[in-house]
């Protein structure tokens, strides 16, 4: 290859560069991590993106090149030069590649063992998922049971995740771990928050209808807020087990079926917007046009007989028509907190 | 377009007239097609009743199990009906075969398209039509998507709507489009370039074809059932138990399409090994066989697993089996293990097929030889075995054995370096060609580009940690799409231009292919590149709904996607117009080496009428005096050459 043209297919491939790197780094590609694994999969992101610019340039200036010099005239019938093959170019570029894609497996597979290092000092939240709710509990605080997940700043965390039905994925976005949550199996994610703020948790596996509705919230608080949080939760949850509605067996229903992941009510402490607020079922029971308490039997058995407005037919499961009637019952007293 | 010759005018002589009267509701064809269809639903209606009664089974009608029998029963007595089992069924009941006359060789009217023909090049024609029909309409599909995810919250359709607008989307795309599109071209220049006058099995390939309108009407039927929500990948075991009946028309239509690819590769690879002419040895092969020929080979070996992983799905919603069943000890990943053992190898299904086109695309409108032909040739024999070595990729979140993630991570980027090769050689036969860019080279040279897009973002994926965060996210479908639209269906389109003329005996609109080129290409990565930021911000793939900060850029990409979606118009009137009223086209407009471009545009009936003699490789443009095939007229006898 003459020199000239080495010259200027440099100065073609950096132009390249130089327009794929501006797109790289002007563009805020990754969210803000908020996690250590977060930033190693961003170094991992930048190791590849590095040799994705590399070789993107190289083969965008080779065809502009090849595009603009080596066009034939219109009236040019011949043919080009017959080169059948280069054994020296062919060992170049199969082994240049293999090395850099081995560079990737190496860095990769550190960064994956280093994210999946727990701490022995580190705090357990079992997470269960079902369709479309997620619920998280906490065994060291005597299975506190909360509809958004809680953590405290700088601390490992592992999740242990079961699903109830078909399979989910937690994700949150600036924590950068994702795992599937497989019903039979429990699944497990290490993560260790370093940023405060409140993130979205979002299910990235098609789990039914209201998949795109299967959302929660994390919250990273300060270690100091998170044990004052932890301790009014659980003084919430004595007193609504005392309180007048007779909480006791009925908000054991509501917690471990997953209510809290979509409603809110405040008798239980849940704040969870996917579904209709519970607080509200004596003005949903007038506009259905039915008693109270039948009106709550019903909407739990048979969720699409009445569908609050601006809420979906279909996203509550029907499943809970298999709840025994005990439990039932205890469940809708509950709700009713003794009004009629 | 007619094919007729007078040659084969000739072989007609012994023809049996046309059956007259009553009679014609016996002959093969759409007037057999109802009342057989019919007959076969009585029959599958009648030994499911009989059992269920026999077994005390209640209730003895029971629709879910009465569908389920008739998605086969059905299909078969329109099969039958049209006539694809005749000849077989005749030898088989002890009938007297009826002598091979022609009769159903060739097209002398439109009338021919629609009939099982057992000629390639009417059989490529009707796969690549029917293809493109499956292929407009999943795409006017994802407009819908788009036009639902233009904003934020529920406009258009419902939530298992868009779910199911989502899976047709998908399953019609690969199982009706890009697979059987390949096949299809395939099936028209792959003889041809072997210098066969016909596939090896005509009978078997006229049938793989009647599969796929099944398979197709199949699957768009499924809304109407309702209820294919679950994906076009069908995990357990939201597919299996928690959908309602039209999953089972996405299993059963699988399993036509998967039935229909297999014999096709089963036709390819005898056609390939026993067919080609003499001189014609695997390294004088065009790299187009090559492709097709190690593409037939993934087919017969994967495809049978996504069959297995489809019934069993099925057996777990319909006859409650529990081969996924959690609660009775099923193995759910083990879908996923099955699943993706065959649609990872089918993602080279997918792509091998677009490699060859794209090599002799560029060689020819490079006016060079490939370059490095022989490597050329065993980087996809590499990818062949890599591909059956990388499928648990797909399932690093997927609460596999953990152990599994590293190994296949190594595979996973390993076939880098094939694939690597392919487009490195390619860029070397460019390097002092004599560059024409007409629609194919465009396209062809679109492709590279795409692919090359596609498959660095495949590297992400490929690395566990990055595949973690982006897994499940629009970051994938931003990849599959660039591999997929970007690679394969820019292959496609590259392939139908360049075989335009050959098959319709008609040149294209330069013009219009250009502009519909270069629309394809800006709306293309107008719609796709900015769903990479999107799933790397936090946007999970399959969802009808957004966070709000997502609206702006969803709302873009909904805009480009109907530009690109409108220019797909150009392309359709293009293709029509042209084949109705296009310039009569030369026996070889592009100049080519290889042996379809030998004979007149369309070619006579059996191909070649007279037995081709390779003398040398597919591409040596640019050197003195060399040839790829002579004809009898000025055959170059060369001992070594003959006894081949």
């Amino acid at each position: 290859m003459r020199r000239g043209v080495l010259v200027r297919l440099v100065a073609v491939g950096l132009a390249a560069a130089a327009v794929a790197s501006a797109v790289a780094f002007f563009v805020p590609w990754l969210p803000t991590p908020a996690s250590k694994q977060a930033d190693r999969i961003d170094f991992v992101f930048w190791f590849v993106t590095g040799i994705s610019i590399a070789i993107f340039a190289l083969v965008v200036a080779v065809i502009l090149y090849s595009v603009v010099r080596f066009r034939a005239r219109p009236d040019d019938d011949s043919d080009g030069a017959p080169i059948h093959g280069n054994t020296g170019l062919e060992i170049a570029w199969t082994a240049f590649p293999a090395v850099l894609v081995t560079a990737v497996a190496v860095v990769s597979a550190v960064a994956l063992a280093q994210n999946e290092n727990l701490p022995k000092k580190h705090l357990q939240v079992n997470v269960l998922a079902q369709q479309f709710a997620w619920s998280f509990s906490y065994p060291k605080y005597k299975g506190l049971t909360v509809s958004a997940l809680h953590l405290p700043l700088n601390e490992a965390v592992e999740l242990k995740m079961r699903s109830k039905d078909v399979i989910h994925s937690f994700w949150v976005p600036q924590f950068g771990q994702k795992q599937d949550l497989v019903p039979g199996i429990t699944t497990k994610l290490v993560i260790t928050p370093k940023r405060l703020g409140t993130y979205p948790v979002v299910c990235t596996e098609l789990c039914g209808e209201g998949h795109a509705l299967m959302r929660s919230e994390a919250i990273v608080m300060k270690p100091t807020a998170f044990a004052s949080w932890v301790k009014a939760q659980e003084r919430a949850a004595a007193k609504a087990s005392q309180g007048p509605s007779g909480g006791g067996p009925g908000l054991a229903v509501f917690n471990s079926n997953g209510c809290s992941g979509c409603h809110t009510f405040k008798p239980a402490g849940s704040t969870a917007t996917t579904g209709p607020d519970l607080d509200n079922l004596p003005a949903d029971a007038r506009r259905a046009g039915k008693p109270l308490s039948a009106f709550v039997r019903e909407s739990i058995v048979d969720p699409n007989a009445y569908i609050e407005k601006g809420y979906q037919p279909n996203i509550m499961p029907s499943t809970f028509k298999s709840l025994p009637k005990q439990q039932l019952d205890a469940l809708v007293q509950f709700l009713i907190g003794g009004k009629k | 377009m007619t094919t007729a010759t007078t040659a084969h005018d000739e072989l007609h002589a012994g023809a049996a007239p046309p059956p007259h009267g009553w009679r014609r509701l016996l002959a093969p064809g759409w007037l057999r097609v109802p009342w057989m269809s019919a007959l076969f639903f009585g029959i599958g209606l009648g030994i499911t009743l009989l059992v269920r009664w026999a077994e005390g089974w209640h209730p003895i009608w029971d629709g879910q199990v009465i569908t389920t029998i008739e998605l086969v029963a059905v299909p078969f007595g329109f099969l039958a009906g049209i006539g694809g089992f005749d000849y077989w069924t005749r030898y088989a009941i002890g009938s007297p075969t009826q002598p091979e006359d022609h009769s159903g060789h060739g097209a002398y009217s439109w009338r021919d398209y629609f009939r099982i023909n057992t000629d390639h090049k009417v059989i490529g024609v009707q796969y690549v039509v029917t293809t493109i029909f499956f292929f407009v309409a999943a795409g006017l599909l994802a407009m819908i998507m788009r036009a639902e995810l233009a904003r934020p919250g529920m406009q258009f359709v419902g939530n298992q709507v868009f779910n199911e607008l989502f899976s047709v989307h998908a399953a019609l795309m690969i199982f009706l489009f890009i697979i059987p599109a390949f096949a299809g071209l395939g099936n028209y220049v792959i003889p041809l370039m072997i210098g066969a006058p016909d596939m090896a099995f005509p009978r078997l390939n006229a049938l793989s074809f009647w599969l796929l309108p099944v398979a197709g009407l199949l699957m768009l039927s499924s809304f109407f059932v309702p209820g294919f929500g679950c994906g076009w990948t069908g995990y357990a075991p939201l597919c299996s138990t928690h959908q309602e009946l039209g999953a089972v028309f996405f299993n059963m239509g699988v399993q036509w399409a998967g039935a229909s690819s297999i014999m096709t590769a089963l036709n390819f690879l005898v056609t390939i090994i026993t067919m080609r002419a003499p001189g014609m040895t695997f390294w004088r092969l065009p790299l187009l066989v090559w492709a097709n020929f190690t593409t037939s080979l993934l087919v017969v070996i994967a495809t049978p697993f996504i069959a297995g992983s489809q019934f069993m799905t099925m057996f777990d919603h319909i006859m409650h089996t529990n081969f996924f069943n959690y609660e009775a000890h099923g193995y759910v990943l083990g879908y996923q293990h099955i699943f993706w053992f065959y649609s990872h190898p089918a993602v080279y299904i997918m792509m091998l097929p677009g490699f060859g086109i794209a090599s002799e695309v560029i060689s020819t409108f490079a006016r060079k030889p490939i370059f490095g032909y022989r490597l050329m040739a065993l980087s996809l024999m590499a990818i062949l075995v890599l591909g059956f070595s990388v499928w648990a990729h797909h399932m690093f979140v997927s609460g596999m054995a953990p152990w599994l993630r590293v190994p296949m991570m190594v595979t996973s980027v390993v076939i880098a370096v094939p694939t690597g090769i392919k487009v490195f050689s390619w860029l070397a036969t460019l390097w002092e060609g004599k560059l024409n860019f007409s629609t194919p080279m465009l396209f062809a040279l679109g492709f590279v580009s795409m692919f090359v897009i596609g498959g660095l973002s495949g590297i992400y994926l490929a690395a566990v940690p990055i595949d973690i965060h982006v897994s499940d996210t629009y970051f994938v479908v931003a990849h599959i799409h660039y591999v997929l639209f970007g690679g394969s269906l820019f292959t496609i389109f590259a392939g139908i231009y360049y075989w335009f003329p050959k098959m319709t005996g008609r040149m294209y609109d330069e013009r219009l292919g250009k502009l519909h080129f270069w629309l394809t290409f800006i709306g293309f990565n107008a719609t796709f590149f900015p769903m990479h930021y999107l799933g790397i911000q936090g946007m999970p793939r399959r969802v009808s709904d957004y966070a709000p900060r997502f609206a702006d850029l969803n709302f873009f990409i909904s805009i480009a996607s109907f530009f690109l979606g409108a220019s797909t118009l150009v392309f359709l009137y293009n293709m029509i117009v042209s084949w109705a009223r296009g310039a009569p086209a030369p026996a070889n407009p592009w100049r080519a080496h290889t042996l379809e471009w030998q004979v007149s545009s369309p070619p006579p009936v059996f191909n070649f009428d007279e037995i081709p003699q390779v003398v040398g490789g597919p591409y040596e443009y640019g050197v003195p005096g060399a040839r790829h095939a002579v004809f009898n007229g000025d055959r170059v006898i060369e001992e070594e050459e003959v006894n081949v």
